[in-house]
């Protein structure tokens, strides 16, 4: 270091004696506005790093104030995404609600429709776990509701209760295998029988070979097998097959059955004339009392979207247990 | 390390310097007091002779005594930190003198002769300027090199464009030439006798 020093000596000595003498000039000249020279050269030295600095400010200023902004952004479209989250849930709560009240509006159209016949309305909670298709009501034994009866929507016939438990009861849906239903050709009036086979079609047995059967023409009940009243809606056939020694009819059901939500357990399997109160537009006779509280709650759960309680045991029919 | 830079390390012995690098190149000391008064005397006529003596005669502006001065100490002490330095109290004392009567700031002399003196010095660390002819050259060579770092720095600082060369500078030239060759060998008088 010394030596570098000393080599270079002679250049630091000539630079210091030029810029000596640089400055010295610079402190006596002035300049035609009366600034001196070396006051000049001080501001336009010290200028450039002054505007330097603040241009270095102003962009440190901006990036801090860009930071915060992105900080306070990112906060906020935190915020937004949790607000939004919220009102997605709350859409698809109140659209579900709405969809509810849709579906307990026909029920209510439905009931009233057949104010004679003893229906129970009740909610699907749950669904077999098992390999079987069935569903769980809300409603069980203290609600009237006994094994072997009908279950029913607006759309079509759904099943039957297979277990009744104090305040449940398993309903054995018709696509069952071990499910079947007396039917009867709508056209034709021919009888048959609907059987379950595990898939979403049934299959309508013992119609003979000579019998005139279309896809498309409608599947009702028959009543022969004393639990589904008669002529309620059981499906439509959608493949017909000649086999040995009877017709292989497929028939899609017409209650939605991978889709309920609400249904109604037919209370009493008293026969009732369905497609006269169909033609009849919701003008049946007088419902019973009790039919006439269930129907209430029912109006009023279509509005207000709630879950209808368990009637109390007075309300059950009188010909039920 | 160079010719150049020996010769900066004047408190070297001579023989040492003459016997490592540059055998027919020596550094010259001059007799106490022959420097400061050189330079003084150089100064005195530089200012005074002219406005004195040859009053309004043109070979008053020829002169450039300074110059040689300066020119002949660098390239005699081969001391490029000497020569630079004492380029730089001779420059400036000629601008306090010049400045007297209005001319110069001080610092314009001063900066053309601190580069001559190191220049001088540098040059004389490499070449033998004892010849008479060669110092002829020389001196003709550093009046335009001195007169460039006087307008350059002129044209910088103040502003004012003098001109770089006209007939009147020429005949300076020529007579500050001529001049180094007898001032040169009077100066050479000044030398300590190494033996």
């Amino acid at each position: 270091m010394f030596e570098i020093a000393t080599r270079r000596r002679p250049y630091v000595l000539l630079a210091f004696a030029l810029l000596f003498q640089i400055l010295l000039l610079a402190v006596q000249i002035k300049r035609p506005d009366g600034a001196r020279l070396i006051r000049v050269w001080a501001v336009e030295l010290l200028t450039p790093p002054e505007r330097a600095g603040a241009w270095i400010l102003d962009r440190l200023g901006g990036a801090w104030s860009g930071y915060i902004g992105l900080v306070r952004a990112n906060r906020e479209n935190q915020r937004l995404r949790a607000d939004l989250g919220q009102m997605s849930l709350r859409n698809s709560e109140l659209e579900g609600r709405a969809a509810e009240a849709q579906r307990l509006a026909a029920l209510l159209e439905f009931r009233d429709a057949h104010a004679d016949a003893p229906l129970l309305a009740a909610r699907v909670i749950g669904a077999d776990a098992g390999a079987g298709r069935a569903v769980y009501l809300d409603r069980g034994q203290h609600d009237g509701i006994q094994a072997n009866m009908a279950v029913i929507t607006p759309q079509g016939v759904v099943g039957k209760v297979l277990e009744v438990y104090s305040t449940t009861a398993q309903v054995l849906l018709l696509t069952d295998k071990s499910s079947g239903a007396g039917a009867l050709l709508a056209g034709s009036r021919s009888q048959g029988a609907a059987k379950g086979t595990g898939e979403p079609l049934l299959l309508l047995d013992y119609v003979s070979n000579d019998q005139e059967v279309a896809p498309g023409e409608r599947v009702l009940t028959s009543g022969m097998d004393r639990i589904f009243p008669k002529d309620l809606p059981l499906g439509t056939v959608v493949e017909v097959r000649p086999a040995n020694p009877f017709k292989q009819i497929r028939v899609r059901p017409a209650a939605r059955l991978d889709q309920l939500e609400e249904v109604f357990v037919v209370l009493s399997k008293k026969q009732w004339d369905w497609e006269a109160a169909q033609a009849a537009g919701g003008k049946p006779e007088p419902a019973p009392d009790g039919d006439r509280s269930r129907t209430g709650a029912l109006s009023q759960q279509a509005k207000t979207g709630q879950s209808k309680s368990a009637p109390p045991a007075a309300e059950r029919p009188k010909d039920q247990p | 390390m160079n010719p150049a830079e020996i010769a900066e390390n004047a408190s070297a012995p001579p023989l040492l310097i003459r016997g490592v690098v540059e055998p027919r190149l020596e550094v010259h000391k001059f007799r106490p007091g022959a420097v400061v008064g050189a330079c003084f005397f150089a100064l005195v006529l530089q200012a005074f002779v002219p406005a004195k003596v040859w009053k309004g005669e043109i070979v008053g502006d020829l002169l450039e005594l300074p110059l040689l001065v300066t020119l002949y100490f660098g390239l005699s002490r081969r001391n490029p930190a000497r020569g630079l330095l004492l380029g730089m109290v001779v420059g400036m004392l000629q601008d306090g003198l010049c400045g007297a009567s209005g001319a110069n700031p001080i610092g314009l002399f001063g900066i053309a002769l601190t580069l001559v003196g190191y220049l001088a010095s540098t040059i004389g660390a490499r070449l033998d300027v004892e010849h008479p002819a060669s110092r002829v050259v020389l001196a003709f060579a550093f009046f335009y090199f001195h007169r460039l770092a006087y307008v350059l720095t002129n044209r910088w600082l103040l502003a004012q464009n003098i001109p770089w060369m006209n007939g009147r500078l020429l005949a300076a030239s020529l007579v500050t030439a001529v001049l180094a060759w007898p001032l040169f060998a009077l100066l050479d008088k000044l030398r300590q006798d190494e033996d």
